[in-house]
């Protein structure tokens, strides 16, 4: 190479790529500190491994808080929420009913049935290191299986809108340390969003 | 690359590294959150599955981003279809460099706008080149072309910045 080329090398080195914006950093944060609490609070190795299974490879992440993908965070969280109540209250139910559990299946160690435990949410309240023998939280996942453009509607003011159809399959799992039991609830769920049209 | 190895903390790594992978990232993506977006799902996928591997975990961490890349063009190959029909094609300018002080930024903006007219595939090699600092043999392990072959584009991509850059600096 002439004396130019390398002139141009030299100054192309001495360009500095640009640092990765404070949300990835956040993102990512939020990513790996998860699976730092969990390894430390869940000793099970069986459980560790179902809290680092790695993401679909179709699965991306929102990149800028105007992404339509953080309702599917927001409404996955607050479906959360709603199950550990509805869980809490069911066990409740079941306990004071004292009928056997139907409608969810438990894997693992059957001489220590899910009942036994107290009800859910006062395990996420009561947030302890030790072992118990209870079901606790350990994994929410969902997986986003179909993205569909529906095409143009009208609003009622009869503004021009875009209608986009995701498909989500929510998976909730619950692991019992004291007995390696395991729990796992899937859901699918539809999720319509309406984004204002604009014609250039 | 080792200190993910011997470094324990992944912010500590990923600050010294980050930058370099963006970049990477940058030159098969359409747009900077894209990049970012592959970035995070490589360096996660990295960080909690590869890390403990053996070889090169720079090798290792490119062609992850590299096919994370792919797939996310492959995926949004008809939306993105439909947005260049609607505005006219991709046009990003989101700057790939930390902008230099003074005058320095302005020619910082003519290499960053020469880069983004080379053809694509002289690109990747340029910037696998310079900023991440591999062998024309890693190049070409990565890319699955021969060394030669990379050697060339780097070549070519070089001689066609020069072309671009003339007026200012080689004349």
């Amino acid at each position: 190479m002439d004396d130019s080329l390398h002139q141009l090398e030299n100054e192309l080195k001495a360009l500095r790529p640009r640092r990765p914006s404070v949300l990835l950093r956040a993102r990512l944060e939020r990513e790996l500190e998860n699976d730092e609490v969990a390894s430390k609070h869940v000793p099970s190795p069986i459980i560790h491994t179902a809290v680092t299974t790695s993401r679909p490879p179709g699965y991306t992440t929102a990149a800028t808080l105007r992404s339509w993908k953080w309702l599917g965070w927001q409404m996955m969280a607050a479906a959360a929420v709603a199950l550990l109540v509805s869980l809490g209250v069911w066990q409740w139910q079941a306990r004071s009913d004292d009928s056997p559990s139907t409608g969810m299946s438990v894997a693992g160690n059957s001489a220590q049935p899910a009942p036994s435990a107290p009800p859910t949410s006062t395990l996420v309240a009561r947030d302890t290191a030790a072992v118990v023998d209870a079901f606790r939280p350990v994994k929410a996942a969902n997986v986003l299986y179909d993205l569909r453009d529906e095409g143009l509607v009208l609003l009622e003011d009869n503004t021009p809108a875009r209608r986009v159809r995701a498909r989500y399959v929510d998976t909730y799992t619950w692991k019992n340390p004291a007995t390696n039991a395991s729990l796992r609830w899937s859901v699918p769920r539809d999720e319509v969003r309406v984004l204002p049209a604009s014609f250039h | 690359m080792e200190a993910a190895r011997e470094n324990p903390s992944w912010k500590s790594w990923f600050e010294t590294y980050g930058p370099k992978l963006l970049l990477c990232a940058r030159q098969w993506t359409r747009s900077l959150a894209d990049a970012e977006d592959v970035v995070q799902e490589a360096f996660v996928r990295y960080w909690r599955h590869q890390r403990d591997l053996p070889g090169d975990p720079q090798a290792l961490l490119i062609t992850s981003v590299r096919r994370a890349a792919l797939d996310l063009a492959r995926r949004e190959s008809r939306r993105a279809a439909r947005e260049e029909k609607a505005d006219g094609g991709l046009e990003t300018r989101e700057g790939i460099f930390d902008p230099l002080p003074g005058d320095g930024d302005e020619r910082r903006l003519e290499i960053e706008a020469a880069l983004h007219r080379l053809a694509p595939e002289q690109r990747e090699v340029l910037v696998l080149k310079i900023w991440q600092e591999l062998t024309f043999e890693q190049i070409g392990e990565l890319l699955d072309i021969s060394p030669n072959t990379a050697a060339s584009r780097y070549r070519y991509a070089l001689a066609a910045l020069r072309k671009e850059l003339k007026p200012l600096t080689y004349g």
